[in-house]
């Protein structure tokens, strides 16, 4: 299963996609349980680990702040963390093998980290070939796939070239990954609102 | 408490002065009312979000205040623009309003009876 969750800053998007992905690897258990007659050594090892891939580069206080505040949220929910700023899809080299349920936050960072390097500015095609063909081999190699993004289109401002090609690609980005999801969920006000 | 939100110029305030019949001389614009007690007539509070810029600015807590003006009015109706939807902004403080706010309107949800936000000045009630 993969989900697709969107919202604004401040939406409550990020906890809600950790409650899905708890859910989800919590789902896979009692049908592993209701399908199979397993015993108990074998359940354990059939609950799926829970990965969370954080693509924020930190750079000064806010940003360490940030990262508190959400490592408190997803304390005690049993997530082991691999931090991946560009080339998402290597955070599978650092997954045990086995059942994995992956949160993904988020791809507003991920692309703005691919598109921008030091050495050189990615085009929005590039970026977004980059960004969906990774998360395409996420997708195949995860039992559950939850991806957070950002809705960064609705503040009515034109801005500068270089970010109006990010935005453009984050839209692009995001349409695809919607196609490619079995859920897609905007969280307003923390109230989950489903779109698919 | 009813939540109103939506993006700017969506028609939010129309739609519950004709819902709830309200006239506009009631509606208070981006400030809460200093009398606490206000049982009366129906509150509105209309740019909830220049509120919580205002009391930024005054360094107020937001947060705070609006939750206690709730324990005194709990029929009350606001309404909010939606302002998080959009490129995170360079200024500090301006990206700390936005997700302050948001943050906010989170916790004033949870609180509510019923949200509902308003597109092209036509309800979608989401809770």
């Amino acid at each position: 299963m993969m989900v697709l969750v969107v919202g604004g800053s401040g939406s409550g998007k990020s906890s809600y996609a950790e409650k899905v992905t708890v859910s989800l690897a919590q789902e896979s258990v009692k049908e592993i349980t209701k399908s199979e007659n397993t015993s108990l050594s074998d359940f354990k090892l059939n609950i799926p680990k829970k990965y969370y891939l954080a693509t924020m580069q930190v750079f000064d206080d806010e940003g360490r702040k940030k990262v508190d505040r959400h490592r408190k949220l997803r304390n005690g929910k049993g997530f082991f963390t691999i931090e991946q700023p560009v080339r998402i899809s290597s955070a599978l080299e650092k997954m045990e093998d086995g059942d994995r349920a992956v949160l993904l936050e988020c791809i507003s960072n991920l692309t703005a980290n691919e598109m921008f390097s030091e050495k050189k500015t990615m085009t929005e095609i590039q970026v977004t070939e980059n960004v969906i063909r990774d998360i395409k081999m996420l997708k195949e190699q995860t039992n559950h796939l939850v991806v957070v993004s950002n809705n960064v289109f609705e503040d009515g401002i034109t801005y500068d070239e270089t970010t109006t090609k990010y935005i453009r690609a984050m839209g692009k980005i995001n349409q695809k990954l919607a196609a490619l999801a079995d859920r897609v969920v905007e969280v307003v006000a923390g109230i989950p609102v489903t779109l698919k | 408490m009813k939540l109103i939100i939506g993006g700017t110029a969506q028609g939010k305030l129309e739609y519950v002065l004709l819902k709830y019949d309200v006239q506009k001389n009631m509606v208070w614009d981006g400030v809460l009312p200093n009398d606490r007690k206000l049982n009366k007539n129906i509150v509105v509070i209309n740019h909830f979000h220049q509120w919580v810029k205002s009391r930024m600015v005054s360094g107020g807590c937001p947060e705070d205040e609006i939750m206690s003006f709730l324990d005194c009015n709990e029929d009350c109706i606001i309404i909010c623009d939606e302002i998080g939807n959009g490129i995170v902004p360079i200024d500090p403080f301006e990206r700390e309003y936005r997700e302050r706010t948001g943050r906010i309107l989170v916790q004033l949800a949870m609180r509510a009876e019923e949200v509902e936000r308003i597109i092209c000045g036509i309800g979608q009630k989401i809770k």
